[in-house]
């Protein structure tokens, strides 16, 4: 674990010249955040998905070697920010664009059907694509092109072609709306308060709002949609299971998760040895399940296994609220928590 | 607060008149879910000054309560997902009837007796179906099911009776939720919030939606004036930075108005309204925000933001005798009026969600 010590080091070495330098000029967990966390993870899904698409644009064969690796490769960088909610991800819907899920009731199959179906040209515009239903587009709708059996029965192999490069395509534009609002104007906005954030504890709250909202997402989501209950596990709702990718999933939020917190726990080191510790814990947990897909949610024993992993992360998501939160000034009250 | 041996000892004391009513109870004002310093949840019944009469325990964290208009029975709500609503005799303490919704649904936390007393309605969740109703209970019967019609929306949460006596007035928040996936939101993008005006057998005779730029904003608190106005109260689900209003009035036949609207304190409230009350002459409309730590009031008229109460973790929220009573997680009752907030009690209660005002 290399990133509390160096996030050590750049908070001492800037604290040491905070006192020479001009109130404006600082460095603190917040600007690490954005430099080593956020902008790096957008900049690489925009790259990533700029490669997918290029890569549709020379073969768009589903069966596709290259096609495949490039949508994996995109995919990943997409799973390590999908966090960070906040600011351009939420303009235009733009998170949801890239990954309309959960789909709870199988609107991702029955638009990409009605398209194929009607030959719809509106494939062939790219302004016009960004109109169609949002369950059409991104991640979730390309793995259904690239590896749903039925999905690729469906109309002309021409047709399917056309759309996996113009879902690509807008999955490119799309990211790289994200990362040009976030280096152009977010960012700085970000950085101290002022017309977006009133406060620092507001700026901090966010960032907080995003590992705990992360870590809630592999708990009800990624792992409960499976899990479904005792009675009726539901293994097609994990989430990508048709490309394989359910667990990678969870592996690669919790890496990005532990970043975060290495990160929002640097100036409370013993915090921080605790969650890494932690953070570590539940990572080789996931990896020992070796089932890729969750297909064990319906038999008991690796069921059980399952279930131990969310608990665990349910666990580091209450140790999380109860330690970093007051560490940060940002505790949430009995109202406040989640709503209703 | 006292026992609740050393309360029902009390009200034996007192004797029992064969026709029960509110009155026996020492008259609660107010009615509120929450939960104890020792970790048990109850419903309580508080006096217009903030002071505990009775707590009755319930199975899980409670949402709001329903109070019949005439009997001394309340039905305290499960939080949803919750699958339980308990009928307690405020006057003895039994528990007189437990409703559990139909398989496959689940309550949201709210509902209302009709005026005369002999039906209760839910508002529930369909949720393999992913369909909002309206569950039915016969209150003259032991709270038997009778029945349910569709909410006309995904996600009712607070319901209200119309002042017209016609029926109810629903808020569909538009929130698609499964229990399996925990709270967890399953339809963002899609969400549809509306405000439906429904007759008492389910015939939908006006629905309201926002502006598409606002279809991210979750209608799902209410409050009705005297003069049939209807407030409701908004849930952001989108990006957080966002300047949205929050609060909104609407009057049968003509078109929803937002309060506050472009006023940058509309971002005090963190995107989040918990309860919303009208003062008594409808002249102001005040919202809660656990979240920013404040109530905001609002002036009826103009739709501008007159005042801003900070109170941590605030949330319950109803008209009282002279100004607003607000309650908090931290257990505190207060007032609040022109001359800012005045404590009432502090009380070793979490207080949720809402103060339930009795008529």
């Amino acid at each position: 674990m290399t990133r509390p010590i160096l996030s050590h080091i750049l908070v001492t070495a800037f604290s040491a010249t905070l006192a020479l330098a001009p109130a404006a000029l600082r460095a603190d967990m917040v600007d690490i955040a954005i430099d080593s966390h956020i902008l790096p993870g957008f900049h690489r899904l925009a790259d990533r998905s700029r490669v997918l698409s290029e890569t549709a644009n020379r073969d768009c064969d589903a069966n596709s070697v290259d096609l495949r690796a490039a949508y994996g490769t995109a995919f990943d960088a997409w799973v390590r920010v999908s966090h960070l909610r906040f600011g351009p991800t939420e303009t235009d819907n733009r998170a949801f664009a890239l990954a309309f899920w959960p789909d709870s009731r199988g609107k991702t199959p029955k638009a990409l059907n009605a398209l194929i179906r009607k030959n719809d040209p509106i494939i062939d515009d790219p302004e016009a694509y960004t109109a169609v239903s949002i369950a059409a587009r991104g991640f979730y709708a390309l793995e259904f092109l690239l590896f749903d059996a039925p999905l690729q029965q469906a109309g002309t192999d021409t047709y399917r072609c056309a759309l996996t490069r113009t879902i690509a395509r807008d999955i490119a534009a799309t990211s790289a709306a994200i990362d040009k609002d976030w280096s152009e104007r977010f960012a700085e906005e970000m950085r101290q308060p002022g017309a977006r954030y009133q406060s620092e504890a507001e700026i901090r709250q966010e960032l907080f709002k995003a590992l705990d909202t992360g870590l809630q997402i592999l708990v009800d989501m990624r792992l409960g949609r499976p899990l479904g209950t005792y009675d009726k596990p539901r293994p097609k709702r994990a989430e990508a299971y048709r490309s394989g990718r359910s667990l990678r999933h969870v592996v690669l939020s919790l890496e990005a998760l532990a970043d975060l917190a290495m990160i929002l726990s640097a100036d409370t080191p013993d915090l921080g040895d605790d969650l890494a510790k932690a953070f570590a814990t539940v990572r080789a947990h996931a990896e020992r399940l070796e089932d890729p897909v969750f297909a064990g949610v319906a038999a008991p024993g690796p069921r059980l296994r399952i279930e131990a992993l969310q608990q665990d992360i349910r666990n580091l998501r209450e140790e999380i609220g109860l330690t970093l939160g007051p560490a940060l000034g940002v505790g949430v009250g009995f109202n406040a928590l989640d709503g209703d | 607060m006292p026992s609740r041996r050393g309360f029902l000892a009390g009200l034996l004391a007192a004797g029992m008149a064969p026709a029960a009513s509110w009155a026996d109870l020492g008259t609660p004002a107010l009615l509120s879910a929450g939960k104890t310093n020792d970790g048990r949840y109850v419903l309580a019944g508080l006096t217009g000054a903030g002071g505990i009469l009775f707590t009755r325990e319930i199975p899980a964290r409670g949402h709001a309560a329903a109070a019949h208009p005439s009997r001394p029975e309340a039905v305290a709500f499960a939080r949803r997902p919750g699958r339980f609503a308990d009928v307690i005799d405020c006057r003895s303490g039994a528990p007189l009837a437990r409703l559990t919704p139909p398989s496959d649904h689940h309550f949201y936390g709210h509902g209302v007796f009709t005026p005369d007393g002999l039906l209760l309605m839910t508002t529930e969740n369909d949720y393999e179906a992913g369909r909002g109703v309206i569950g039915l209970w016969d209150a003259s019967a032991g709270y038997r099911r009778i029945g349910s019609f569709s909410s006309g929306g995904v996600g009712p949460h607070d319901m209200m009776l119309r002042e017209d006596g016609m029926g109810v007035v629903i808020a569909n928040g538009g929130i698609e939720t499964h229990p399996d996936s925990g709270r967890a939101k399953l339809n963002i993008p899609t969400m549809r919030p509306n405000l439906s005006y429904l007759g008492f057998d389910g015939s939908l005779t006006e629905q309201v939606e926002l502006v598409p730029e606002l279809r991210k904003n979750s209608i799902r608190h209410l409050a009705m004036h005297a003069d049939g106005t209807v407030a409701f109260a908004m849930q952001w689900q989108g990006d957080l930075g966002a300047v949205v209003p929050i609060v909104g009035l609407h009057q049968t036949g003509s078109a929803p108005r937002l309060m506050g609207e472009d006023d940058p304190r509309l971002r005090n409230l963190s995107g989040y309204g918990g309860s919303i009350a009208f003062s008594k002459d409808g002249m102001q409309v005040a919202v809660s925000s656990p979240r920013g730590g404040l109530v905001q009031v609002m002036d009826t008229g103009s739709g501008t933001i007159t005042a801003e109460h900070w109170l941590k973790d605030v949330c319950g929220l109803t008209q009282g005798a002279n100004g607003l009573i607000a309650s908090s997680g931290t257990g505190q009752i207060v007032q609040m009026g022109k001359d800012g907030i005045t404590a009432l009690a502090h009380t070793p209660i979490a207080w949720d969600n809402h103060l339930i005002r009795l008529a």
